[in-house]
C-alpha cells in the first residue's frame, strides 16, 4: 500500500526513482495528481527537470505539405548542372529512372556565416546567423498523413502522444490561466486532432486548437453581457459546489473542479487580454505583416504566439496551414513561392520580436515539415522525399549559424549526420531540460517515450 | 529504424525489479536498470539488423546462434562468442572490429564506430542479456493459474451475503470500518446511472422511497429488475464493451471513410447484453459467427454481423488494405485484450518480455487473420482509381438474388479458367493464333471483376463482417518487417497454457477454434477478465486494476479469491452478465455511502478495499443524455443509420478527409464517432479512444469542461428548456425550487437551499429589471440562470 504523499513538490525526478525502485509508475503519477490537486488543483505545475534547461518554451511552426529542401536550404548546384540527367529513383510503388530537375531559384549567401538560402526566404536570410539548419532529416514512411504524424508524434502509424502533450507532462504550466499546449491551426492538418493530442497521457496534457478569426478559443466568453449578472451567476455557482463539498470533505476532486471553474474565470479575463493587440506598435504590426483589424492572417497568428509565449504557455505551435492548399508543390516549384511569402517575414519577424524582447534567451524554435521533395522530375514536378530533407532550429541553446548534416550532390540521401525524426525530438527535449530516454508513461502494460527506443541528441549544434 | 517496427519496451525492467522483489528474489542477478535499458535500446537492435539474419535459429551459420544469451557463450564452431567481462578476448569483438583476418563480420561492411563500442561495453558489464530472469516467473503468475474453487469466507452480522464476506475478511484483516449504507434516494440515483445510465424520475424516486420503508430488500431487488429488463441497460453496458472493441463509425484510414454499415454491430452489442447472451456464445459470435450463421439461419443476419469486431480492425494508409499487418496488429492485441486480459503486441518483434507469449504465438494467431476476408470500406482510391468498396457480407444466406449472382461468378470463373486452358495449349502446338482467344479472355476477366468487383450484391443488405479467406499459415516478420520473413508458423493459439494445440483443419482459417478456445469454461483469463470489467464499472475500480493487463506487468488483484468466486459463479450459471450484475448491487458494500473517514482514508487511501463507495463523475454519455432528459429533449429509441452522404458522391481524400458531426437526440451512444477526430463532447469529457481498445475512462478535470458548462450555447439551450419544464406559473418559488432539485438531484432541497435558492432568483430578477428588462422576461432570465447552475453543480457531474 503506498501512503498518499501531500507533498506538492512530489515531482518527476522522485516519480522516477520511483518507479526505478518498481512502483508502479502510474500509481506514481495518479497519487501526485492527487497531491496537486489538493494543494492547489493545477496539474501542470512547473516540476524540475532533468537538468538545467536553455529553453523554457517551445515555439513550434509547422510548414504542411514537404517543403522542397534543394529549393530552399539545401543548395545544389550539380544538380542545376546535370539537370535532365537520369538517376535511380524510388517511388511509394517501385524503382525507376528519372531524370534530375534543377531548382528555379538563386541561392545566395547570408549572414557572416555565409549560409546559403534561396530567394524563397530573403526575410529567414537576413537573420541566417541566428539559424540552425538541419539539411538531413530523415522519417520513414512517404505520404502526408504518417510523417505529419511522425513530426508531432514520433510515431509514424499509431496515434501516440504529441510533443507539445509530453512537454506539458513533462515540465507543467508556467501559467494556470491559460493553456499549457496551444496550436494555431486555420484547418485540419493531416491525421487531424490526432497531431495534438495528448492520446494516453492525461488529458490536461492535449493542445488547445485555436482557429484564426473571430473566435479563436471557444467559449471564452460569457453568453451573458451584463457582468453583474454573470457575476451572481458566477457566485451562486460557486457557493452551492462549495456546500456540497463542505458535506463531502476530503474529496479532492470536488475542490479541483471548483478550482477550475475559477481558472475558467481567470482565463476569461487572462485570454482577451491576450488577443488584444491594441498595446501593440503599428511598427511592431508591420514587423509581422499584420494591419491593423487582422485576426487570421500567418502573421496574426505568428504575433499571436509570441503574446501567448510571454504569458506562461509552454508549447505554441502554428500550423500552415492544413491539408490541402500547402506546401505540397506537385506539379510546379513555383507554387513555393506564395507561400513562403506568406510564412517568411512573419517568422524573420517573430524571431527578431522574440530577440530584442529577450525571449529567445529562453524559447527554443523549431521550424519544420514532414518530408522534402524528390530532386528528380516526375513529370510534372517534384514528389515527396522523405530520405533527405531540412528542418530548422533556432533560439536558446541552438548555435547560430550553423549548417548540420551533408547531403549528396543532388540531395537524395544524407553523405554525413543524418537526422531522424526521433533524434530532432530529442534534441528538443534536451533543450528544454528533458532527458528523451527517461520521460516515460506507463501505458497498456509498458512504459513508452517520444522518442520510442531511439533517438540521439544533436550535441553538434548546442551553443 | 523503420517505421514498421513496432515500439519496444526498455523501461519495463523496473516492473520486473518489482515482481522480483515481490518473489523475494532480491536484487536481480542479471543487472541494473541501466544495463537492461543499455541491452534493448543499444545491443539488441544492432543484433537483430546485423547478425542475426545468419546467426540465428538452428541453421545458423557456422553454428553460432546469437539469439540468446546461452547460444552466445555456447558459441559456434570457432568456440565461444563471447568472454563475459572481457571485450578483447571476446570473439565477436575480433570481428567486428576487423582485426583477424580470418573473421570479418558482418562481411559486407563494417559496423559504425559507436556500435562497435556499445558492444564492447555491453560484453565489459557481463553481456546482461534481460530475457532469463522474466521467462521463469511465467508458471507462477496467478493469472496464468486455473480458477480456484473458493470457498466462502464465515459471514458475520454485517452481512451474510456472499460478496461481502469476502470483503469483510480484508477490512478485518486491514483494521477498517465500513461507512455507513449510502441513504435509500442516493442508492437509487446510483443504481440508475450505473444500470441504464439516466437518472431517476423523481416519481420513481419517491416510489422508491415509500417501497424501501416497507420492505427494503425486496424495494431494491424490484428496483434491480425493472432496470436489468430495461432497453436502456443494454445502451448502458453496449457502450462499456464497444470502448473494449475500439468501435467507431469510420475506418482510420488516411481520409477516415465513414462506414454506415457498422451501426449494426453495435445494434447488436446493445441487443446482445438486453437479451444477456451468455458470454462465452458472446465472444464465439464476435470472432467467428460467420461460420457459426452456416449452422443457425434463424440468427443468420446476426451472427454476420457479430464479426464487426474483427471488421472494425482500424485501417492504415490510403489503398486497400495497405499496411495490413498494421490492421491486423490490432485484430490480434484488440483480441487479446479484450477476452484475456494479455498484450500480444511486443510479440510481433520479439518474445514478449514478460508475459509467456512469444513471436511464434503471435504468428501463429496473425495466420488466423491472414485466412480471414476483411472487408475494405473505402478510402482515398476509392474516388482516385475507381476501386469499389470491397467484401462486405450479405445478411440473407439464401437469397435467390446471391445464389444467382455466385452461380453467375461461378460459371465465369470457370470460362476463365477453361479459356487460360486453351490459350496454354495453343501456345503449346505453336500454329494456332491466339490472338482472339486472348481479346475474349480479357473482357471475360473484366466482365468478372466488375461483377465481383463490389462485394456487395445489388439489393442485399450487407454488413461490415468477416469470413473465412484462403487458409494460410505465415512467416514470421523479422523484427516486426514485413519485408524480411523468416521461418513458416503454424496457425494456432498461444501456448503457455496447458492443453492441446488447436486442431486447425488446412481447409479453415482457424478463427472458431480460436473462439472455443477463448471461451473454453476452463480457460483462466477469459470468465476473470469479464467479470472484473463487471466489477470494475460497478465500483470505477476492478478488481485486477489494469482490466485489459491481467499479465505480469499488470496490477495483481486487491481480492483474489473473490474474483475466482464470482468467475466460478458466472461460469456456472451459463456465463450470465445479469446475474453477476444482481450478485455486486444486491451486496451491502456496493451500497455503502460515498462518505470518507480520516481513519480508513490513512490505511487504503485509494478504497482498494472498498470499505466506501467511489464517489465518481458521470462519464461522457452518461452527463450528456443526463442533460437531456432533464431538460425535457431526450428522446428514446434508436435511431436509423447515420445521414452520410450516399456513396456515390464519396471522395474524400488524405487532403479533405471525412469530417462531419451529426446532431441527434437519441443517446450518446447513437452519436456518430469518427476515428481521426474526437467528437467535440465526447472528447471533452474523456469519452473513449476510437483508435485502440479502452479499458478505462479518464476523468479528467480541465478549463475547457468549465468554459463549455458556463459559456456554451448548448448548456444555456438546455437550461432554457430545462427552465421552461418547471411549472413556474402555477406554483410558489419554493415549490418550484423543490421540483427543480427532484428532476436534477433525485430529492428535495434542503430549508437553506431553498432559501438561497428564492434569495438568488429574487435577486436575479430585480438586477435583471433595473437593467431594463421587463418583469416577467427578467423572472424568466432568473430561472434559466437557475437551471443553468443547477446543471452544472458539481452535484449534477458527480455521483455520491
Amino acid at each position: 500500500m503506498h501512503r498518499v504523499s501531500n507533498n506538492s513538490q512530489t515531482n518527476r525526478r522522485q516519480f522516477l526513482k520511483c518507479s526505478a525502485a518498481g512502483v508502479s509508475a502510474a500509481t506514481v503519477y495518479h497519487h501526485r495528481c492527487i497531491a496537486a490537486r489538493a494543494m492547489d488543483g493545477h496539474l501542470t505545475t512547473p516540476v524540475l527537470s532533468h537538468h538545467p534547461a536553455q529553453a523554457k518554451r517551445l515555439l513550434f511552426i509547422f510548414l504542411t505539405g514537404g517543403f522542397s529542401h534543394v529549393d530552399t536550404f539545401d543548395p545544389k548546384p550539380k544538380l542545376t548542372q546535370d539537370h535532365g540527367r537520369t538517376v535511380d529513383a524510388e517511388t511509394l510503388s517501385h524503382n525507376t529512372t528519372l531524370p534530375l530537375l534543377k531548382s528555379p531559384f538563386k541561392f545566395s549567401r547570408h549572414g557572416e556565416c555565409g549560409m546559403a538560402i534561396s530567394e524563397l526566404f530573403p526575410h529567414l536570410g537576413s537573420i541566417a546567423d541566428d539559424l540552425c539548419v538541419i539539411r538531413t532529416m530523415q522519417t520513414d514512411i512517404l505520404e502526408h498523413f504518417q510523417s505529419v504524424l511522425a513530426m508531432h508524434t514520433g510515431s509514424a502509424t499509431v496515434p501516440l502522444p504529441s510533443l507539445g502533450s509530453w512537454l506539458s507532462y513533462g515540465l507543467g504550466s508556467l501559467n494556470h490561466n491559460l493553456p499549457p499546449f496551444v496550436v494555431f491551426c486555420e484547418r485540419l492538418p493531416y491525421a487531424g486532432s490526432q497531431v495534438w493530442d495528448s492520446n494516453f497521457l492525461p488529458p490536461e496534457h492535449q493542445g488547445t486548437r485555436i482557429q484564426p478569426g473571430p473566435d479563436p478559443l471557444p467559449h471564452l466568453a460569457s453568453l451573458q453581457n451584463n457582468k453583474t449578472l454573470s457575476d451572481l451567476e458566477f457566485q451562486m455557482l460557486q457557493d452551492v459546489n462549495e456546500v456540497h463539498a463542505e458535506a463531502r470533505r476530503g474529496d479532492p476532486n470536488l475542490q479541483a473542479r471548483i478550482n477550475s471553474f475559477n481558472t475558467a474565470r481567470g482565463m476569461m479575463q487572462a485570454a482577451p487580454e491576450a488577443f488584444n493587440l491594441s498595446d501593440e506598435t503599428l511598427t511592431n504590426l508591420a514587423r509581422y505583416n499584420v494591419q491593423p483589424g487582422d485576426n487570421s492572417s500567418f502573421g496574426w497568428q505568428c504575433l499571436m504566439a509570441r503574446r501567448l509565449l510571454e504569458r506562461g504557455v509552454r508549447t505554441v505551435e502554428i500550423i500552415d496551414t492544413g491539408s490541402n492548399n500547402n506546401w505540397d508543390s506537385h506539379g510546379n516549384m513555383q507554387d513555393h513561392r506564395p507561400k513562403a511569402e506568406r510564412v517568411d517575414k512573419p517568422i524573420a519577424g517573430l524571431i527578431d520580436d522574440l530577440k530584442q524582447r529577450g525571449l529567445l534567451d529562453d524559447t527554443l524554435v523549431a521550424i519544420c515539415t514532414e518530408f522534402g521533395r524528390t530532386p528528380w522530375d516526375v513529370g510534372p514536378g517534384r514528389n515527396h522525399w522523405h530520405r533527405a530533407f531540412t528542418c530548422l532550429l533556432t533560439g536558446a541553446g541552438v548555435r547560430g549559424g550553423t549548417v548540420y548534416g551533408t547531403t549528396d550532390d543532388y540531395g537524395i540521401h544524407p553523405v554525413e549526420n543524418p537526422v531522424h525524426v526521433h533524434d530532432y525530438h530529442a534534441t528538443i527535449l534536451h533543450l528544454m531540460g528533458i532527458d528523451h530516454t527517461r520521460l516515460t508513461y506507463q501505458y497498456a502494460g509498458r512504459n513508452f517515450r517520444l522518442t520510442d527506443v531511439s533517438g540521439n541528441v544533436l550535441h553538434d549544434i548546442l551553443s | 529504424m523503420s517505421s514498421d517496427q513496432s515500439y519496444c519496451a526498455i523501461d519495463l525492467i523496473r516492473i520486473v525489479g518489482g515482481i522480483a522483489a515481490l518473489l523475494g528474489l532480491g536484487t536481480p542477478v542479471f543487472g541494473d536498470v541501466d544495463s537492461v535499458d543499455f541491452f534493448e535500446s543499444r545491443i539488441r537492435p544492432v543484433l537483430v539488423r546485423a547478425c542475426l539474419n545468419c546467426h540465428e535459429g538452428d541453421d545458423a551459420e557456422n553454428h553460432l546462434r546469437l539469439d540468446s544469451r546461452e547460444a552466445i557463450l555456447k558459441g559456434g564452431d570457432h568456440g565461444p562468442a563471447i568472454v563475459p567481462g572481457d571485450p578483447e578476448q571476446s570473439l565477436i569483438v575480433q570481428a567486428i572490429r576487423r582485426n583477424r583476418d580470418d573473421l570479418i563480420m558482418p562481411p559486407e561492411a563494417a559496423l559504425p564506430d559507436h556500435e562497435i563500442n556499445d558492444i564492447m561495453r555491453w560484453i565489459k558489464d557481463g553481456a546482461i542479456w534481460p530475457k532469463s530472469i522474466e521467462l521463469s516467473n511465467h508458471d507462477r503468475h496467478w493469472a496464468f493459474q486455473r480458477r480456484a474453487e473458493v470457498d466462502l469466507p464465515p459471514s458475520n452480522a454485517w452481512s451474510n451475503h456472499p460478496v461481502d464476506r469476502f470483503i469483510i475478511q480484508q477490512w478485518e484483516n486491514h483494521h477498517l470500518q465500513p461507512v455507513e449504507m449510502a441513504s435509500p434516494r442516493t442508492r437509487l440515483r446510483r443504481l440508475y446511472f450505473d444500470l441504464v445510465g439516466l437518472p431517476p424520475s423523481p416519481e420513481r424516486t419517491e416510489a422508491f422511497v415509500r417501497a424501501t420503508q416497507i420492505h427494503p430488500e425486496w424495494a431494491w431487488e424490484g428496483e434491480i429488475d425493472r432496470l436489468l429488463a430495461s432497453p436502456h441497460y443494454g445502451e448502458r453496458w453496449g457502450r462499456h464493451w464497444m470502448d473494449v472493441v475500439r468501435y467507431a463509425d469510420t475506418a482510420g484510414d488516411n481520409a477516415d471513410y465513414p462506414i454506415p454499415e457498422v451501426r449494426r454491430y453495435r445494434d447488436y452489442i446493445i441487443d446482445a447484453f438486453n437479451v444477456d447472451r451468455p458470454f462465452d456464445q458472446f465472444a464465439q459470435e464476435q470472432l467467428a459467427g460467420d461460420l457459426m450463421a452456416e449452422h443457425d439461419p434463424e440468427r443468420y443476419a446476426e451472427l454476420i454481423t457479430a464479426t464487426g469486431f474483427l471488421a472494425l480492425s482500424r485501417r492504415y494508409g490510403t489503398a486497400p488494405y495497405e499496411h495490413w499487418h498494421l490492421t491486423l496488429e490490432d485484430t490480434i492485441d484488440t483480441i487479446g485484450r479484450a477476452f484475456l486480459g494479455l498484450t500480444f503486441k511486443c510479440a510481433r518483434c520479439h518474445d514478449h518480455k514478460f508475459d509467456p507469449i512469444t513471436v511464434e504465438d503471435y504468428y501463429g494467431l496473425y495466420g488466423i487473420f491472414a485466412s480471414t476476408q476483411y472487408p475494405w470500406a473505402g478510402g482515398e482510391e476509392l474516388h482516385s482509381k475507381k476501386l469499389p468498396r470491397q467484401h462486405f457480407v450479405p445478411l440473407e444466406q439464401r437469397d435467390e438474388l446471391l445464389s444467382t449472382y455466385r452461380q453467375q461468378l461461378d460459371e465465369m470463373s470457370g470460362q476463365i479458367s477453361d479459356l487460360e486452358q486453351q490459350i496454354e495449349t495453343a501456345k503449346k502446338n505453336a500454329a494456332e493464333n491466339v490472338t482472339p482467344l486472348e481479346k475474349k479472355l480479357g473482357q471475360l476477366t473484366i466482365a468478372h471483376q466488375s461483377l465481383n468487383r463490389p462485394g456487395i450484391p445489388h439489393g442485399l443488405p450487407a454488413a461490415y463482417a468477416v469470413t473465412d479467406g484462403t487458409p494460410q499459415d505465415v512467416s514470421i516478420h523479422i523484427s516486426g518487417n514485413p519485408a524480411t520473413t523468416g521461418r513458416s508458423i503454424a496457425r494456432g493459439a498461444i501456448h503457455c497454457f496447458s492443453g492441446a494445440p488447436l486442431q486447425i483443419p488446412s481447409d479453415q482459417s482457424g478463427r472458431w477454434q480460436l473462439a472455443e478456445w477463448i471461451s473454453d469454461a476452463h480457460h483462466p483469463l477469459t470468465a476473470r477478465v469479464i467479470v472484473n470489467r463487471i466489477w470494475q464499472h460497478h465500483f470505477g475500480q476492478g478488481l485486477v486494476a489494469t482490466p485489459s493487463n491481467f499479465g505480469n506487468s499488470g496490477a495483481p488483484p486487491s481480492h483474489p479469491e473473490l474474483l475466482d468466486y464470482l468467475a466460478n459463479e458466472f461460469v456456472r450459471h451459463g456465463w450470465s452478465i445479469k446475474r453477476i450484475h444482481r450478485l455486486i448491487l444486491t451486496s451491502k458494500t456496493w451500497q455503502l455511502s460515498s462518505k470518507t473517514v480520516a481513519q480508513n482514508g490513512q490505511v487504503d487511501p485509494d478504497n482498494r478495499l472498498y470499505w466506501r463507495h467511489n464517489r465518481r463523475r458521470l462519464d461522457a454519455e452518461a452527463l450528456r443524455d443526463a442533460l437531456l432528459m432533464v431538460a425535457g429533449q431526450l428522446a428514446n429509441g434508436r435511431p436509423g443509420v447515420h445521414p452520410f452522404p450516399p456513396i456515390e458522391g464519396w471522395k474524400w481524400t488524405q487532403h479533405r478527409p471525412f469530417k462531419e458531426r451529426y446532431k441527434t437526440p437519441h443517446r450518446s451512444v447513437y452519436l456518430m464517432t469518427q476515428r481521426l477526430q474526437k467528437h467535440p463532447f465526447l472528447g471533452l469529457f474523456d469519452g473513449p479512444d476510437t483508435n485502440a481498445t479502452t479499458a478505462s475512462r479518464t476523468a479528467a478535470i480541465v478549463t475547457p469542461q468549465s468554459l463549455y458548462l458556463m459559456n456554451s450555447p448548448q448548456v444555456a439551450t438546455l437550461s432554457e428548456d430545462f427552465a421552461s419544464t418547471l411549472e413556474t406559473e402555477s406554483q410558489s418559488i419554493d415549490a418550484t425550487v423543490t421540483q427543480a432539485y427532484q428532476l436534477c438531484f433525485s430529492r428535495p432541497p434542503t430549508s437553506h437551499e431553498r432559501d438561497r435558492g428564492r434569495r438568488y432568483l429574487q435577486q436575479y430578477e430585480s438586477v435583471a429589471v433595473a437593467t431594463g428588462q421587463p418583469t416577467n422576461q427578467a423572472q424568466q432570465s432568473a430561472w434559466q440562470s437557475y437551471a443553468k447552475i443547477l446543471l452544472t453543480t458539481n452535484e449534477f457531474l458527480y455521483l455520491d
